[in-house]
């Protein structure tokens, strides 16, 4: 399998640390999804996706990521990314998803952003 | 189209030969080939591995990087003439586009060129290792340096083998991108076209001019109208870059829909035929880049 999937959690916010590639080949993005359709459906709100060692992503791993942000916010949650680069920034670039997904360079950063006054304003104000 | 390959029951434990590559990826093939058993034969050099070949019904075999890409395909012509069905998956450092074409008409798994991407190596390694019936997954209609046309079947390891194919070629005016793009409309295609049925077959031209490198790909299925996708990210107003979320959902479909606006963003122009299953991706070359291709 070309995805590894590592979970932690830091408070409330659950961090999956993604190594490899998302993308459809052999259910990399199938594999993403059942993982983050089981967190939400335990009750997580506040995802944070690692994204430093994941070196490809494709359409169908940006929907998933895309379609899990789109669930959390109605159901009062977030997803926000931590440190994409290489060709998954450059994937996130050309689609805009900068502009609809917060994205990080610094982790301590990243957790506090769920927290700040503005993480709810933030979810409103960008709805998917 | 080629013979089907054979419906043979797999043997029980299957062999690799593995030639010399240096130490990072002799252990890289080590790691990914014992994990799941297989039997593992070494050779110095490709007339090495040649000669062993002649005597051993090998299942793999990965070149050595050392070689020169023709002397690559010269081996895989050989040992291929013999057995028909064996995967054979080329390194090299030294080759020429031509190489890789001729590499992928005679029939090779797949084909790395330096620097290599291990992960990648090792995913295709994996697809070769459980690929039962693979040879009759690309045929190359026809080839010229400027324009090579193939049939792919419609399944997603023979989109990875043809995807991997193009980056071998390593044309500094063929960047990532256009690659990514051409990956998403060949699986669009198979998906939507042909259903991933591996009866089904994808028709695909690649054309490189001097400025301008294009794709064309014709699915069988009886095409669509690009403007009727509402649940494709392709047709979200300017100021809703993710509607068609909601659409799907309202549909019952699973996550989707970027695949075609990835695509269209990744290369200059991507233009459908009016029945809808032709693409054309094009991409113009910078005319600095084109001077040193």
């Amino acid at each position: 399998m070309g995805l590894q999937i590592s979970i932690r959690e830091s408070d409330d916010v659950t961090i999956l640390d993604l190594r490899g590639r998302a993308t459809i080949d052999v259910g990399e993005s199938e594999l993403l999804d059942g993982r983050l359709q089981t967190l939400v459906a335990n009750g997580a709100r506040k995802l944070l996706l690692n994204l430093t060692d994941l070196t490809r992503v494709d359409s169908s791993g940006i929907s998933v990521i895309v379609g899990t942000c789109f669930s959390l916010r109605r159901k009062g949650g977030d997803l926000r990314v931590l440190r994409p680069s290489g060709p998954v920034l450059e994937v996130f670039r050309v689609l805009h998803l900068l502009d609809a997904i917060p994205s990080f360079d610094d982790e301590a950063r990243a957790l506090a952003s769920f927290r700040s006054r503005g993480y709810a304003a933030s979810s409103s104000l960008r709805p998917l | 189209m080629t013979s089907p390959c054979s419906s043979a029951p797999p043997a029980p434990q299957k062999t690799a030969l593995v030639v010399a590559s240096g130490k990072d990826i002799d252990e890289l093939l080590n790691t990914v080939l014992a994990s799941d058993g297989w039997s593992i034969h070494r050779a110095e050099d490709n007339q090495h591995a040649l000669a062993l070949a002649a005597t051993e019904p090998f299942d793999l075999i990965v070149t050595g990087r050392k070689m020169l890409g023709p002397d690559d395909v010269e081996i895989l012509r050989r040992i291929r003439s013999a057995r028909a069905h064996l995967r054979l998956i080329i390194l090299t450092d030294r080759f020429t586009p031509g190489d890789v074409v001729a590499a992928m008409r005679e029939g090779a798994f797949s084909y790395f060129s330096a620097p290599f991407d291990a992960a990648e190596l090792a995913e295709m390694v994996r697809a070769a290792m459980a690929a039962p019936c693979w040879d009759d997954g690309i045929e190359v209609l026809s080839a010229t340096p400027a324009w090579v046309r193939v049939t792919a079947r419609c399944d997603i390891p023979t989109a990875d083998r043809l995807v991997q194919f193009l980056r071998g070629v390593r044309d500094p005016s063929i960047p990532e991108g256009i690659i990514s793009a051409f990956r998403e409309v060949l699986l669009n295609a198979m998906e939507y076209g042909g259903h991933f049925d591996p009866s089904q077959h994808v028709e695909i031209s690649f054309i490189r001019a001097r400025r301008a490198v294009a794709c064309r790909v014709k699915d069988p299925g009886q095409g669509f109208s690009l403007e009727e996708l509402r649940h494709a990210a392709i047709n979200n107003p300017a100021d809703d870059l993710l509607s068609h979320v909601a659409v799907r959902e309202t549909q019952g479909l699973r996550p989707g829909g970027f695949g075609l606006l990835l695509a269209k963003k990744l290369v200059d122009e991507l233009i459908y035929s009016e029945q809808g299953n032709e693409v054309l991706l094009v991409k113009y070359i910078d005319p600095a880049i084109s001077q040193v291709a």
